[in-house]
């Protein structure tokens, strides 16, 4: 479960930059909780792609802006 | 009401206020003949397990993908530890041709260390591995006092010489937050230790196997789980602030 910080997301500046919403609400938005939400902020989880998707609508923007590869990540075999 | 107190409504959460109260009922339901109600240990069984095993049917569908992964690692976490304590006993009873006095204790005993393993990986999970040794080293400590004060108040000697078992705890929480990795690695040292220590009283004293066991589970589990959990390497962003 945890990753392998070859992924960087910017959910919690899209959150910000979405009018200031709060984790709980955007949980409430997505169908997760706040704990997942928190958990997704701090890189601790990566979502599904389910998640991922919903995450994006609900924030007005693209997985690929809230979700990075960062370099030297999985594809540096 | 809202945010992380939402639990606390059995509205919004019934499921952990019913599994709660059918493990309460099976610990305070009346005793008989000095044994309590078969059907009681049940309900407590039930009230554990129950909700996850409706989860696992897809019958619940309370948790998000989050927590379901958390409960399963947790649940993995348990396996092992549970699967490499029963493969050592059996040798251990095997080596000698030995026989257990009290299989029921045995039982009791790998129940507790499912359910501790369980419990440690979820908070691991849920608070980050650095909170989570910090927060169980210095719990651990302040109950092993308390334990302590409550049995030993009148002998201040024996009271003196019983808090210092609590000084791994306290200042393993201390050492943490300064240097998780070193710490550590002198928390395992320090397990190690008590294993030896412990294990050596066993054999002085007579003590049952399973009376040892559960006092390592008790003591020394703590100092080896807040120990594994520190050795990781940091993440970024793993103290960030919460909104």
């Amino acid at each position: 479960m945890r990753p392998r910080h070859d992924i960087r997301n910017e959910v919690r500046r899209h959150r910000v930059l979405a009018g200031g919403l709060t984790q709980e609400e955007l949980a409430e938005r997505v169908g997760a909780t706040r704990q997942t939400i928190l958990a997704i902020e701090k890189g601790s989880y990566n979502p599904s792609v389910g998640l991922a998707l919903r995450l994006a609508a609900a924030l007005g923007t693209t997985v690929e802006q809230l979700f990075q590869l960062e370099e030297g990540g999985a594809d540096d075999r | 009401m809202t945010g992380s107190l939402a639990w606390l409504n059995p509205a919004k959460k019934p499921v952990p206020w019913i599994s709660g109260i059918l493990v309460l009922l099976g610990f305070l339901l009346p005793v008989r003949e000095g044994h309590p109600s078969w059907w009681a240990i049940l309900l407590t069984g039930l009230g554990t397990f129950g909700p996850g095993l409706l989860r696992e049917l897809g019958w619940l569908k309370d948790k998000d993908e989050f927590q379901l992964q958390a409960a399963r690692r947790a649940g993995y976490h348990a396996f092992l530890a549970a699967g490499l304590v029963a493969f050592l006993w059996i040798a251990f009873v095997r080596s000698g041709d030995r026989q257990l006095k009290n299989p029921q204790e045995l039982a009791t005993f790998f129940a507790a260390l499912l359910w501790f393993t369980w419990m440690l990986s979820s908070l691991a999970t849920y608070w980050g591995a650095r909170k989570m040794a910090f927060r169980v080293l210095t719990l651990y400590g302040a109950a092993w006092l308390l334990f302590n004060i409550l049995s030993h108040w009148k002998q201040p000697l024996a009271l003196f010489m019983q808090c210092l078992l609590t000084a791994p705890f306290f200042g393993g929480a201390w050492l943490s937050r300064r240097w998780p990795r070193s710490t550590g690695i002198l928390l395992l040292g320090a397990s190690g230790f008590f294993l030896i220590f412990i294990g050596r009283l066993h054999h002085q004293r007579g003590f049952p196997l399973v009376v040892t066991a559960l006092t390592l589970l008790l003591f020394v589990g703590p100092l080896v789980a807040s120990g594994l959990a520190l050795l990781p390497r940091s993440r970024a962003g793993e103290e960030a602030p919460e909104a």
